[in-house]
């Protein structure tokens, strides 16, 4: 397997809990990844490691772009995995509402542009043309997910599943080569629903690698080309969704003692 | 209505640049409109700590005092012109900025503000004690006012005169305010509606979201903390040059939350609101010192005044007078061609 992220012995311990305890698993370029499990089994713990937010307490990271040999990217800054090519949406969306559909885009071409206090005062030929370029990609990754036409409408008068297609833009205008999705389908209605699994294959179709977390656990069986499966903060399981569907950890998990054998 | 404004905004900018040429003008309101440009640059380098960036910053005045007393003592030692004493005294506040900010940005919320304030308490006890340096309580009396020296000039014409002309009285003062106004707001427009400034806003928005979007936090406060500081310290510089007296008690406490009522009042994070913020809140202070004393009551219930107005605009304007942050940006060009691009894609 080409695996764009190997998640090595990864074990977080916030004081005496131990959110993760040495979890391992690959993540397979160019496919959807599910990374499901109960409330609380530390699903957005491993997001949050490997996009930087927290620090891995052990373990190794490995992050291959396709291109140079894999790095161990364990305990880099959030800004510094979202210019190596990793991207984020979060579970309680977390736009900047006060901005316009459109800056909440621009911003996200922060590490992928230059201009510099003196340029932008100055505005200088290359930083008007820069500005120019930043334009053209956020309208670009808008018009992806369906947004063009709000762009200049302020974040926050977005319905909810739109503020949650705004996230997914915005995080493709850092021009990741993997994406981590966090519950993008929480509070969707059917037909948003819907709409969001031909997004996330059209994301794939760009070449961008999909890790999501999901709760609803039709979608992540239909989409998901294999899930990793967490309880208390070990993993419990991997493997495709049917092979992760027959395995009585995973329903003791979700079920409780006992079910696994009604 | 729109149009309305706009004329109303050239008219009154026209009589700003007519009125020191009136005969009826007068020294005292053209000294208290200086200090209102005084007020509004302050107001403006403020603005990007709370109002672009979500940072509290209690000890801007610090900056200011550094700025004044970079100046005034590069003019009584040095005899430095004031246009080489400008660029000095903005990198010497940045740089104590920095010097301050890169310990202290890590630091979040009110543990930040109390930093702050420490360090503007600092600076008045430093300005106050170094004797040596600032002859203390004191002051730095007789600092030599603004010259501007085009001898240069006339030597290159071929002309064998001194063109020299001393600002003398509050006229040429007040131009050159209108100036420096004019200029820091063009500066900080430009920066609002560039990739620094939206860095800025989205730390004030959603740090976290700001640092997954490629933002390095630390890196782009301490820019902020750099330009604000440098913009508090051109202030100072022109203080020195325009009062030609400073003292320690020129730079307390109150004078920083004065400015911070001022960026509130207009709107966190509005440029035109720092401006309309400080015009409002020096004449409502001159204003008030006069009528005050006919009331019977000492000048200094003023200050319960100021409280007074706060508390009304928290809670019937909680967001300040003007509410739009990034206003610039929706002004650009740019964004002018993409609403038109986006109307003619609707209608098609």
């Amino acid at each position: 397997m080409d695996a764009i992220l190997t998640v090595d012995g990864v074990s977080k311990r916030f004081g005496g809990l131990m959110a993760l305890s040495d979890v391992s698993f690959a993540v397979e370029r160019g496919a959807i990844t599910g990374l499901i499990g109960p409330n609380g089994a530390g699903k957005t713990t491993m997001f949050n490691c490997v996009a930087g937010i927290y620090t891995p307490t052990d373990g190794r990271i490995l992050f291959a772009d396709g291109v140079g040999e894999p790095l161990n990217v364990a305990g880099r800054k959030p800004e510094r995995m979202t210019a190596l090519g990793v991207a984020r949406t979060f579970q309680n969306i977390r736009l900047f509402s006060a901005l316009t559909v459109l800056d909440n885009v621009r911003i996200a071409r922060h590490c992928r542009t230059s201009a510099n206090f003196f340029g932008s005062v100055l505005r200088t030929p290359s930083q008007r043309a820069e500005e120019r370029a930043i334009i053209d990609a956020a309208m670009e990754n808008l018009d992806f997910v369906g947004l063009g036409e709000t762009a200049l409408s302020p974040a926050a008068s977005l319905s909810y599943g739109d503020q949650r297609r705004l996230e997914i833009a915005r995080a493709l205008a850092t021009d990741p080569r993997l994406i981590l999705l966090d519950e993008p389908a929480a509070g969707m209605n059917p037909r948003e629903t819907e709409a969001l699994v031909d997004l996330i294959h059209a994301i794939l179709g760009r070449g961008v690698t999909v890790v999501l977390i999901e709760h609803d656990m039709k979608l992540v069986m239909r989409i998901c080309k294999r899930l990793v499966v967490l309880d208390h903060g070990i993993k419990i399981a991997d493997g495709s969704p049917q092979e992760v569907r027959a395995n009585p950890d995973v329903i003791e998990a979700y079920l409780g003692k006992g079910a696994a054998h009604a | 209505m729109r149009g309305a404004a706009h004329t109303l905004k050239y008219l009154l900018l026209a009589a700003a640049l007519a009125y020191p040429l009136l005969p009826f003008r007068d020294v005292y309101v053209l000294h208290v409109l200086v200090l209102i440009m005084v007020y509004m640059v302050l107001a403006m380098g403020l603005n990007i700590l709370p109002g672009f960036c979500g940072l509290l910053d209690l000890g801007f005045v610090g900056f200011y005092g550094i700025g004044a007393y970079t100046a005034g003592l590069l003019t009584i030692h040095y005899n430095m012109s004031f246009w080489l004493i400008v660029p000095l005294a903005v990198l010497n506040g940045a740089l104590f900025g920095v010097l301050l900010g890169a310990p202290t940005l890590r630091l979040v919320g009110d543990y930040f503000a109390i930093v702050t304030f420490g360090f503007s308490e600092l600076v008045v006890l430093f300005l106050t004690n170094e004797i040596w340096l600032t002859r203390g309580p004191l002051g730095i009396p007789g600092i030599a006012p603004i010259s501007l020296d085009v001898t240069w000039l006339a030597t290159l014409l071929g002309v064998d005169e001194r063109w020299r002309y001393a600002f003398r009285g509050e006229v040429p003062y007040y131009y050159l305010a209108m100036v420096m106004v004019a200029l820091v707001f063009l500066v900080m427009t430009r920066v609002e509606d560039s990739r620094l400034g939206r860095a800025w806003l989205a730390i004030r928005e959603d740090p976290m979201a700001a640092a997954s979007c490629g933002v390095n936090l630390f890196a782009y406060k301490v820019i902020a903390f750099a330009v604000s500081t440098g913009i508090g310290a051109l202030a100072g510089a022109f203080l020195a040059r325009w009062t030609l007296f400073i003292s320690p008690d020129m730079f307390k406490f109150w004078e920083s939350f004065l400015v911070l009522c001022m960026v509130v009042l207009g709107g966190l994070g509005n440029i035109r609101g720092a401006l309309v913020g400080s015009a409002i809140l020096i004449a409502l202070g001159e204003v008030l010192r006069v009528a005050l004393p006919k009331l019977g009551l000492p000048a200094e219930t003023r200050f319960l005044a100021y409280g007074l107005i706060m508390v009304v605009i928290m809670r019937f304007r909680p967001h300040g007078l003007f509410t739009q942050v990034a206003e610039s940006t929706m002004q650009s060009g740019l964004i002018k061609d993409l609403r038109a691009r986006i109307a003619a894609r609707r209608t098609a």
